[in-house]
């Protein structure tokens, strides 16, 4: 509608929620990812990945990714396509192995602190008053304290039985700070909106307008949140690692990164060794960078208003 | 300037914009022509075009849309063949405008006197300093405003004064046309007469031809020449303002004249002037009813906190009691401004704020204040109707689920069926196809369609109390009388007491049994609205009334010169003091 007045943006508007059929929805996704391409970029890299994880099991045997299961030192080949470490493992099956165990790392410890800081942030934004005061504070304290510093403690003391599972635990004891924030802003956004008045007038209860009004409309923006946090954990697990302080019986990406610069694969020429790592967390973070990118464009009510 | 000749020349003027569904012809086939210091209004819904005419004059007009025919005249030049450098030259030296909102064209980072330059200096007009201040001086001067104006940032201003400062950009190169956009929507009516004054004076000495583009045809009758009518893009009625209002040609143009309430609804029999000193009421009468009141207030009143330890704060509304009995149905207005309080009062009303003092009952139960609970049904009986008639729908949902969820909640309705036959009742009720309105999103209905469903609900769900917060400030003028309609029978058909919470005065004279004007914070009159609206006390309710633009060309609209808000002073009155008026049966107020 070409006149300016306020009701005017919305009467010519697409209707974004026509979805009726499962086939209209379909073309509305394609449509969508065809103008997000970021989205679409991220998320064919993290399906490379996952066919990787998943379907490398098929190819390799995953006992392969224990030491002394292969030669040692052996530089790519028909054999051992990525070659294998000084310790005897093949370096393909650890690629496999490694990538899965990073990313159940990332995903605990995101899904964890994500699930922690929305109870957190739902809880200081909408009930207020001292709730709000007292987390609110303990976010901003824990917030101001380096997090590496807290992990290299924890992790140092557990050095010996230190599991993917216990560092996923570990680095969830902190990814649930920023998520807190973020949500706890945007419900104090939301809190003040007509409908959720609407939904008092009702006879909505509390639990009701939080998670029937507010939480639908915060999906996009929690499932930005879970990829932020999942990929900060893991960046958070692969610092630790590359020290030193991560599963030393478990091979994943960061820890085969600590083993190769223990060995100083570079100088000794064992490029294949030091490069697979590498380059499965570039592709990770790329991908998730990306994913990023794109759910914030779709959870952006400013962005989302030119149509879904 | 005294600009001689012909002035502007339109001749069928078409735009279009290019959809997914085709061509869409924005403004079709429009011609006119405004001599030099002629007052022309552009009258219309939203849709009518009237907007995209006047952006088609400024060369405005963006992909997709697109000038597709006819010429615009000024002197020698036609300004719709202009080159895009062309078209930046004539602009504000030429043709200015003054747009909707002028709160959010200003840049919040800037000095006034550096906004009103730069217009100048992006024509190439070379100044020392010292000319700058004293042009940028004579600018506010002319606008009415004071020189120290000229150092200070918007944010310090007030949104009638910001809207003046646009004013006095727009005429700094003395231009030939000026197109103001509905220059006062956001604004109430005191200021909006002061600007509107201001605007007159200015275009009157810049000797400009003047656009106002709008839709409330009672500034029209107050402030334009000729009028143009239009719906659709296509051109209704054209003609001196005047005959248009005494004998409309066409039934759109009647319509729109008939949706300005007037008063004319009601009958003027009770003008039995009571009560003249202040406060007449006798506090025991208040609780010596035997049953328990619908909706009681007492001594309630809100304070806004700020600071580390709340002390001091915002005093949003000053305690005060009413005692609304229900037995019979009554509808109580609260008018006054922006920061009034009585956005603060219907908070109070809806348990949504809780008082800083006194109490809230509801049917003799407390329902906020110290020790409050609300009963289980307490929605069930109190309603509203909200002002944001978008917002007021969750966009994750269909409408259905504002409407079905109370049903379900309160027990209403059980079954699939029985909830969607209650819809369908909603929607009938206020005039709606059931079939074009159940089972869509709120962003698929127009805004008057939403804010009627708002009332069908409303009386689908038969409260006892319906607050009506601003219902009808952000719907067009034509269906402002529809929804108003609907409450008057919610009222009348279904014993729904009703507290209309607005800013217009005109409007709670037509619907209101009792009048209560608020001004920051306290009850300023009170009384049934033909004394308080026909012959008011209070000098800021006469300011109020004053400024009200009646659709009447040959009324005058006052000469109200007050640019603060101390009314009392002068009058004899105290800014405190309280003038309750009249009474009603079933109603008590006091302060």
């Amino acid at each position: 509608m070409p006149d300016h007045s306020p009701s005017s943006s919305t009467l010519g508007a697409p209707p974004a929620g026509t979805w009726g059929s499962a086939s209209r929805q379909r073309r509305t996704i394609t449509l969508y990812l065809r103008r997000n391409p970021s989205l679409l970029i991220g998320l064919f890299l993290l399906g490379v990945l996952a066919a990787i994880a998943i379907g490398g099991r098929l190819v390799v045997d995953i006992s392969m990714a224990d030491p002394l299961s292969a030669p040692a030192v052996r530089a790519p080949s028909w054999d051992y396509p990525l070659g294998t470490d000084k310790q005897g493992r093949n370096l393909f099956a650890v690629l496999v192995v490694g990538t899965w165990l990073t990313c159940k790392v990332g995903l605990i410890s995101g899904v964890l602190g994500v699930l922690t800081g929305t109870i957190l942030g739902f809880v200081a934004g909408y009930f207020g008053r001292w709730w709000d005061a007292v987390i609110s504070l303990v976010v901003d304290v824990f917030l101001a304290v380096p997090p590496l510093l807290i992990l290299i403690v924890i992790s140092a003391n557990l050095e010996t039985t230190m599991t993917t599972t216990t560092m996923a635990l570990i680095i969830a004891s902190l990814a649930w700070r920023e998520p807190a924030r973020r949500i706890r802003s945007q419900v104090l956004i939301m809190r003040e909106m007509a409908y959720v008045n609407t939904a008092r007038l009702n006879g909505t209860g509390s639990l009701g307008i939080i998670f029937r009004e507010m939480m639908p409309n915060l999906i996009p923006y929690l499932m930005a949140s879970l990829v932020l946090a999942t990929s900060a954990a893991m960046l958070s697990s692969v610092g630790l690692e590359a020290l030193g302080l991560g599963p030393q019986n478990e091979p994943t990406l960061g820890m085969t990164i600590y083993w190769a610069m223990h060995y100083s694969a570079l100088l000794q020429g064992y490029w294949w060794w030091m490069m697979t790592p590498l380059l499965v967390l570039i592709l990770l973070f790329l991908g998730l960078y990306l994913v990023t990118v794109g759910l914030d464009e779709l959870a952006n009510p400013r962005l989302k208003r030119g149509g879904v | 300037m005294g600009h001689t000749g012909v002035g502007l020349v339109v001749d069928n003027l078409e735009v279009d914009y290019v959809t997914d569904d085709g061509i869409v012809r924005a403004v079709d086939n429009i011609s006119f022509r405004i001599p030099p210091g002629l007052r022309m209004g552009f009258v219309g819904e939203s849709g009518s075009g009237k907007t995209t005419t006047a952006l088609a004059l400024m060369g405005l007009i963006q992909a997709p849309g697109r000038v597709s025919g006819g010429r615009a005249l000024l002197g020698n030049t036609d300004l719709l063949a202009l080159s895009p450098q062309e078209q930046v030259r004539h602009r504000l030296a030429s043709v200015s405008y003054i747009p909707q909102g002028a709160m959010n064209s200003l840049n919040p980072v800037s000095r006034i006197r550096d906004q009103m330059i730069d217009g100048l200096l992006d024509h190439g007009i070379r100044m020392t300093n010292r000319e700058r201040d004293s042009r940028v001086e004579e600018l506010l001067s002319q606008v009415g405003l004071q020189a120290s104006v000229a150092r200070k940032f918007p944010h310090e201003l007030s949104g009638g004064m910001k809207q003046r400062v646009c004013i006095a950009i727009a005429i700094s190169m003395g231009p030939k046309i000026l197109i103001a956009d509905e220059p006062t929507s956001a604004l109430d009516v005191i200021t909006q007469r002061l600007v509107m004054q201001t605007l007159r004076n200015v275009q009157e000495k810049v000797g400009a031809g003047l656009i106002l583009i709008g839709h409330d045809m009672g500034l029209m009758a107050q402030f334009v020449d000729e009028l143009m009518v239009l719906r659709k893009g296509k051109l209704v009625e054209q003609g001196d303002v005047r005959q248009i209002f005494k004998s409309p040609k066409h039934e759109y143009t009647r319509a729109l004249i008939d949706s300005v309430p007037t008063g004319a609804g009601r009958s003027h029999g009770v003008a039995a002037t009571v009560a003249t000193a202040p406060s007449p009421f006798e506090p025991p009468s208040m609780a010596s009813s035997s049953r328990p009141a619908l909706l009681e207030l007492r001594g309630a009143g809100k304070n806004f906190p700020s600071g580390l330890f709340g002390r001091g704060g915002t005093r949003a509304l000053f305690p005060l009691s009413m005692r609304l009995d229900g037995d019979e149905p009554r509808v109580i207005s609260v008018v006054g401004q922006s920061g009034s309080g009585k956005s603060t009062l219907a908070g109070l009303l809806l348990g949504f704020l809780s008082p800083s003092e006194g109490e809230v009952m509801f049917e003799g139960k407390l329902v906020s204040g110290k020790g409050a609970s609300r009963p289980a049904d307490y929605y069930r009986k109190l309603q509203a109707v909200f002002q944001d008639p978008y917002a007021a729908y969750n966009p994750f949902y269909k409408v259905d689920h504002a409407l079905a969820e109370p049903l379900v909640n309160f027990g209403l309705a059980r079954g699939r069926a029985e909830i969607l036959a209650n819809m369908q009742r909603a929607c009938e009720v206020v005039g709606l196809d059931p079939d074009q309105t159940i089972h869509r999103f709120a962003h698929q209905l127009s805004g008057g369609q939403r804010q009627r469903l708002m009332v069908g609900r409303a009386v689908m769900l038969k409260p006892k109390l319906l607050v009506a917060d601003e219902p009808v400030s952000m719907v067009d003028a034509s269906l402002r009388s529809t929804i108003l309609a609907s409450l008057r029978d919610l009222k009348d058909s279904h014993g729904v007491s009703i507290v209309y919470i607005t800013h217009d005065l005109a409007t709670a004279y037509e619907i209101s049994d009792y009048v209560i004007v608020l001004n920051k914070g306290r009850v300023v009159e009170a009384g049934t609205p033909e004394v308080v609206i026909r012959s008011p006390m209070h000098p800021y309710t006469r300011e109020l009334v004053a400024s009200i633009p009646w659709p009447d060309p040959d009324r005058t609209w006052g000469e109200g010169e007050h640019t603060d808000t101390s009314y009392g002073i002068a009058a004899g009155f105290d800014d405190n003091t309280t003038i309750l008026r009249d009474t009603i049966s079933g109603f008590q107020l006091r302060v």
